[in-house]
């Protein structure tokens, strides 16, 4: 689309040639001959540490990780010398590609440093050298983050009205947005709000006791038991992680099978999503995720996976690919409650073959509150084929 | 907000209050012809103002279009802490009930169109002049979000290209210049705006034709104008059926099964109670919409969602007519209750009962509320559409900041 990605550690050809002729203040075309050693990959020609960086903003409770990458980004700005706006424009891309590289869930990540290049590259600028357009873009990613962090209370403000007295709300682990709103409309109205555990990180937990300490009467909910508590159940209202160009919604794990049963039982579905979450994916399905890899709910292959006590079995067959599995989940099952019979819970080995977020359908989402507006999950395409086609 | 006393006095001027009076006294029967009369209001109103910038008329017409829509007869329902029967309109006592907002959607939108439209021509002049703005307009991520590329912006004609005089906005020598500037252009635009609602029926029913096939039968309910005129211009092509519900207590239905059958249609008027019965032999279902929602969902006289619902058990497709004025930004938060407004209860249990009048709640809603996933397309005057575009429509006629007069 824009410039070819490359790795950070070559040393990119002289750009002498393709100086921007009004630039005669910036003519640091010449790169630095010698690149310092980096394992990590993620300093930049200068040294700059764009992951370091990036970590010190995340610490700040209120900043979501798409504002984190673009403030990251508008710092790299700051510290970069370089003169042309490809040059520049590559910089952003390493970097980008380097925090993507150094996160296991990069999905909000990619949507912002997307919108922030998009922004840099396909907005028209006008400035009078390279040294001020570069002051002006860092300016701009820095009143986008103080804007952003008005955006929570924006759409808590919208969501209000769709929030009747005496409703009760299903939630789903932990949001900042969705805590916003059912702070807000506590303070209007009653309402109380069931929260599910969302293992196995357990942010339900947190919402719960947020929850409890301002005072709505807050019940925890095993995530099993959702259809169980739907039909008391007025609307669902969840954040997301991010909000695709298909509709769709992305968010942690257990928002799809909340969004299938609040379907059946026809309840409002509604997700919160600020709009630099709005990221231009198009899932297809669960497995077509970029977080989605090989080992997510796979079966094991070994078999010395089989526990003694069932290989003795003449009437089991040796493991080969047709056979059921069921016998050798059923061994290590048995292996591991002889082991631990206090104690059933799955071990941290199991959890990680398991998926962190998991993507919604559209068609089973009401709608999606956004900064820009209410949006049917139709009308969210519009805004990103706007940033970023053509 | 600190609305200026002039503005409030345009507010408060004669012709406006002639209208909120038809208004409240509900002298204006039909959605087109309340559209038509805001326009004409709005017309005037904007003829007489004074204003030095644009931001001035914006206030102006969003004081008028709040004081109309505030008019509205309002829609009254218990709020869930009470519960008071309700025996009859004119003996409730207002404050015990939640009043809500927006029953007539038409001045509003009516309102939001002509706004949209006065910004429309005065981003296109002011483009065309010499821009007293500042060229280095922002480039702000925000703005980057919520517009898009920029160059998206530049959709205005440039019909004005033979107007060489500039717009200089609070000039301090002459305030009424600005005015003077835009006024003849505003005048063509509110002049469209009327013309589009003059010409709603003509325009919805030049598709009739390759809507309904010889030997159809079609359903409908209740008595909607544009579906009447839809029905009568495909008559002139095609042979076909009409089963009209009579969409009891109203009884609207006999209305419109009397004019159709004076056209030359064939008509059966049935109780509303067959419709399920009769669905299987209908072919299409073509419905009238009171508002079209923000969602695509509409809200529509009782017995649609019935009629609507019924189709859909029977994959009989289903075919609103409506006029683009009904186009609202709002949202149905109204979920249990799609009823805007209620109808006298005592022609569904009348005084006659006497016994029975203070043992039971009689609620005799006027409108349902149909979801979009219940509707198969929406035909307006400005072409068919299915119920996921209406999004679009709505960002296409109103501006962002007018949803909220």
């Amino acid at each position: 689309m824009l410039c070819p990605k490359v790795p950070v550690n070559m040393t990119v050809p002289s750009a002498a040639g393709i100086l921007h002729p009004a630039q005669a203040l910036k003519s640091t075309s010449a790169l630095p001959a010698t690149i310092p050693e980096d394992p990590s990959g993620s300093l930049s020609q200068d040294g700059f540490d764009v992951y370091a960086s990036y970590q010190r903003i995340l610490e700040n409770e209120d900043i979501a990780t798409p504002l984190a990458a673009i403030l990251a980004l508008t710092e790299l700005i700051e510290h970069s010398t370089a003169g042309t706006m490809f040059e520049l424009v590559k910089e952003l891309h390493d970097a980008a590609e380097v925090l993507k590289n150094r996160t296991t869930n990069s999905i909000s990540l990619n949507a912002g440093t997307e919108l922030f290049i998009a922004f840099v590259t396909l907005f028209p600028h006008e400035s009078d050298s390279f040294a001020d357009l570069k002051t002006e873009l860092v300016k701009q990613g820095q009143k986008y983050a103080a804007e952003a962090l008005t955006y929570r209370s924006k759409i808590s403000e919208l969501a209000l009205d769709f929030i009747k007295d005496d409703s009760v709300i299903l939630t789903h682990s932990y949001s900042r947005v969705v805590m916003q709103t059912l702070l807000r409309a506590h303070k209007q109205k009653r309402i109380s709000v069931y929260v599910t555990e969302a293992r196995p990180r357990g942010l339900g937990v947190k919402t719960y006791e947020a929850l409890t300490a301002a005072g709505i009467p807050c019940t925890m909910v095993l995530d099993s038991a959702v259809a169980y508590v739907m039909d008391m159940v007025d609307f669902i209202l969840v954040g997301s992680e991010a909000v695709v160009e298909s509709g769709g919604l992305i968010n942690a794990v257990g928002s799809n099978q909340i969004a299938i049963i609040s379907k059946a039982f026809k309840k409002p579905f509604y997700a919160l999503a600020e709009s630099y979450k709005f990221h231009r994916l198009f899932p297809l399905s669960q497995y077509d995720l970029p977080t989605h890899t090989d080992d997510i709910l796979s079966f094991p292959r070994h078999a010395q996976r089989l526990s003694p006590v069932l290989a003795a079995r003449p009437s089991v067959a040796p493991s080969t690919s047709s056979n059921p599995v069921l016998p050798r989940q059923l061994a290590i099952r048995r292996s591991e409650s002889s082991a631990s019979s206090s104690q059933r819970a799955m071990t941290p080995e199991q959890i990680l073959r398991n998926p962190k977020v998991d993507y919604t359908m559209p068609d089973l989402i009401s709608l999606v509150f956004s900064d820009v507006g209410i949006l049917t999950p139709e009308g969210v395409s519009q805004y990103l084929v706007g940033m970023f086609a053509g | 907000m600190g609305i200026l006393p002039e503005i409030q006095n345009v507010a408060n001027q004669r012709i406006v209050e002639v209208l909120v009076s038809k208004l409240r006294r509900r002298q204006l029967v039909g959605s087109r012809q309340t559209a038509i009369e805001t326009v004409l209001v709005l017309r005037q109103v904007v003829a007489k103002a004074r204003f030095s910038n644009i931001e001035q008329l914006i206030q102006i017409i969003k004081a008028v279009g709040r004081r109309l829509v505030q008019a509205q007869p309002k829609g009254v329902y218990p709020s869930p802490v009470y519960s008071f029967p309700v025996h009859s309109i004119g003996l409730l006592n207002a404050s015990a009930f939640v009043s809500l907002p927006y029953p007539e959607h038409t001045v509003g939108n009516t309102v939001r169109k002509v706004l949209h439209h006065v910004r429309e021509e005065y981003h296109a002049v002011s483009r065309a002049g010499p821009s007293t703005q500042t060229q280095k307009s922002s480039f702000l991520i925000s703005k980057f979000v919520s517009q898009g590329q920029p160059r998206k912006q530049t959709l205005a004609a440039p019909k004005s290209e033979a107007r060489t005089t500039s717009l200089r906005e609070n000039d301090p020598d002459d305030p009424d210049s600005f005015a003077k500037g835009l006024k003849p252009v505003l005048m063509e635009a509110i002049q469209d705006v009327l013309d589009e609602l003059e010409t709603v029926y003509d325009n919805v029913s030049k598709s009739a034709r390759d809507h309904i096939h010889s030997d159809e039968i079609v359903l409908t309910i209740g008595h909607s104008k544009t579906v009447e005129s839809f029905l009568k211009a495909a008559a002139h092509y095609r042979n076909y059926t009409v089963i009209v519900a009579e969409s009891a207590p109203s009884f609207g239905g006999h209305e419109m099964a009397r004019s159709l059958s004076s056209a030359g249609i064939s008509t059966f008027l049935v109780p509303d109670s067959s419709i399920y019965a009769l669905m299987s032999r209908v072919n299409k279902c073509i419905l009238g919409a009171h508002a079209i929602l923000a969602n695509g969902g509409m809200f529509a006289i009782t017995g649609s969602l019935l009629a609507v619902s019924a189709a859909q058990a029977h994959s009989t497709p289903v075919v609103v007519c409506a006029g683009q004025f009904k186009l609202t930004p709002l949202w149905n938060l109204y979920h249990e209750y799609g009823a805007l407004d209620f109808a006298d209860p005592s022609s569904v249990l009348g005084f006659e009962e006497g016994s029975l009048v203070d043992k039971v709640d009689v609620v005799n809603p006027y409108f349902d509320y149909v979801g979009p996933e219940l509707i198969n397309v929406y035909i307006t005057n400005d072409g068919d559409h299915p119920p996921s575009s209406v999004y679009r429509l709505i960002k296409e006629s109103y501006d962002d900041e007018d949803h909220e007069l």
